[in-house]
């Protein structure tokens, strides 16, 4: 077996301030569309036409990176939070039976407040006009 | 008698960025004549009255000598492949690289170094590998233009009627390979450097699926543990940038990236597989660029079937609109594994959708729907379980070689 050296690049090689090229420049409008379409919690505050080198390219494109990883890792943790309650049926037909009963006492006792209020103006009216 | 195809179970691309296949490995037809580099008799002619023949030259450097990044958008590649022909039957004659590169600097002299190559001292990696593995004398870009929709190719089997750098790939015909092997029950996963450099699949897969992307830290961990998927995509870093751990520099060699940087990369992939011996036994490793970054390449990029879309004159900007049906420049691609006879030249003709159609033929089988690109585009690996057909296996030797180099990287 050969063993082959390969030489390293010079630390000069490095230059975080080179200007952006084309393909940098396009990943970064790939990753500005792809920022749109998440919620707004998750959005970065980088203002990209102002990007100019390639260290300003990668802050921005980590950011962008992390943050769908991050949407989509929340995403899925309240799809598990979700899931099991719907796996039991018991579960569901008694949500399904308490919700529409709660939402019907609250619509009823609102409806008996409605009522006794108007009532109560109508007899201080006629007390009014009594007067 | 069972040969290296029946020991694969891992295919391992990596995709580096816009350098030509003269300009890398050119100088390897010095070294093995069934190489079709270059001879140092090949021209362009420059840009003045007398157009005066510019030849190819050993003097690439790593770094500062390609500034501003050879233009490698559609009009730009037409230039180079017509020459700046534009008329209706004119002929490929790669003739227009000087003069392409010309027209961004206006400086004669300046221009004559997008006919340089590198020696073979200068790449020790990948002319080390071109030479032990299997090289592709005629792996060609997908399409004459630039990166994106070239990498679409690699994913996708197609750009979708796109020649531009158009993110856009959302509720397409065709799944990427990657969707197809999940589907299958396959593993897959494409390997970005790290989320500093992410992906250049943004648009579609890392926003809807980004379960299917690995860190390459996470890859050459997967080595190390035998946990590597079926088919695993690599990118390289697009950038300089600081880390956690320090800084990071680009290794994806595009112009002006250090292209040392990139031998250091390959070599590291290399090794990470050849390392485990279990992987090194069962993997193939493609290294092969998106396109040539407006590089000199003598071989003329041969017509192809049509894709069932077409790019209109406006979306080419050349006035003509393209069928998608003549592929892209030369680009280098070598394939590596333990079971490929030292010194293998291949002739037949790929390009990147090459790599959806082996890897979907390999693992799954028959497949469809696919775009008319890739399900005539030839595989670089024959069918898993069917009979190999002996001229066309790459990886066919009945016993694995021990003489494979090792990188001290």
């Amino acid at each position: 077996m050969t063993l082959i050296h390969v030489p390293k690049p010079p630390r000069s090689a490095v230059n975080q301030q080179r200007p952006v090229s084309s393909l940098l420049t396009t990943q970064i409008e790939h990753f500005y569309l792809a920022e749109k379409r998440l919620p707004l919690r998750y959005r970065t505050r980088i203002y990209t036409n102002a990007i100019r080198t390639e260290a300003e390219a990668a802050r921005y494109i980590r950011e962008v990176t992390d943050a769908i990883h991050r949407a989509h890792d929340d995403a899925a943790r309240s799809r598990d939070r979700q899931t099991p309650r719907r796996t039991r049926v018991i579960d569901i037909a008694a949500v399904a039976e308490d919700r529409p009963l709660r939402k019907a006492s609250t619509k009823r006792k609102a409806k008996k407040k409605s009522a006794q209020k108007s009532a109560k103006k109508t007899s201080a009216k006629k007390r009014t006009s009594r007067k | 008698m069972a040969t290296g195809l029946d020991r694969l179970k891992h295919i391992v691309v990596l995709m580096m960025e816009n350098r030509s296949f003269d300009h890398m490995l050119g100088s390897l037809k010095a070294v093995n004549a069934k190489i079709d580099g270059l001879t140092g008799t090949e021209v362009n002619p420059d840009t003045t009255p007398a157009q005066n023949p510019v030849p190819v030259r050993p003097l690439a450097e790593f770094q500062g000598q390609l500034d501003p990044d050879p233009d490698h958008h559609f009009p730009a590649v037409d230039i180079q492949i017509f020459g700046g022909d534009k008329s209706q039957n004119r002929t490929a004659n790669m003739q227009g690289f000087v003069k392409s590169y010309f027209n961004q600097r206006r400086d004669v002299q300046h221009s004559q170094k997008i006919m340089y190559y590198f020696t073979r001292d200068q790449l020790p990696v990948l002319t080390t590998l071109a030479l032990e593995f299997a090289v592709f004398n005629r792996w060609f870009a997908s399409i004459p233009g630039p990166t994106i929709c070239n990498r679409a190719f690699a994913h996708y089997g197609t750009s979708f009627g796109r020649v531009d750098l158009n993110p856009l790939y959302i509720n397409e015909p065709f799944k990427s390979i990657y969707q197809r092997l999940v589907a299958a029950q396959h593993t897959a996963k494409v390997y970005y450097y790290d989320t500093t450099s992410s992906t250049m699949e943004v648009a579609n897969l890392l926003q809807n699926q980004p379960k299917l992307f690995g860190t390459y830290a996470q890859f050459l961990q997967d080595c190390k543990r035998g946990q590597l998927p079926e088919y695993s995509f690599i990118e390289p870093n697009y950038s300089d940038h600081d880390t956690d751990s320090g800084e990071e520099i680009a290794n994806d060699q595009h112009p002006d990236h250090h292209v040392q940087a990139g031998e250091l990369f390959i070599a590291t992939i290399y090794n990470a597989i050849k390392q485990n011996p279990d992987l090194w036994e069962s993997t193939a490793l493609l290294i092969v660029y998106d396109e040539h970054g407006g590089i000199y390449d003598h071989v003329v990029p041969p017509a192809c079937t049509a894709d069932q879309f077409t790019a209109s004159a406006n979306a080419t900007e050349t006035g003509m609109e393209f069928k998608f049906d003549r592929l892209g420049v030369r680009v280098p691609a070598v394939l590596v594994s333990p079971w490929i006879p030292k010194g293998t030249v291949v002739d037949r003709v790929f390009d990147h959708a090459s790599i959806p159609a082996t890897v979907t033929r390999f693992f799954i089988g028959d497949y469809a729907p696919r775009s008319p690109r890739e399900t005539n585009a030839d595989i670089f690996i024959e069918p898993n379980g069917a009979p190999a057909d002996p001229a066309r296996n790459l990886l066919s030797l009945t016993a694995m070689r021990t003489d494979c180099p090792d990188f001290d990287a």
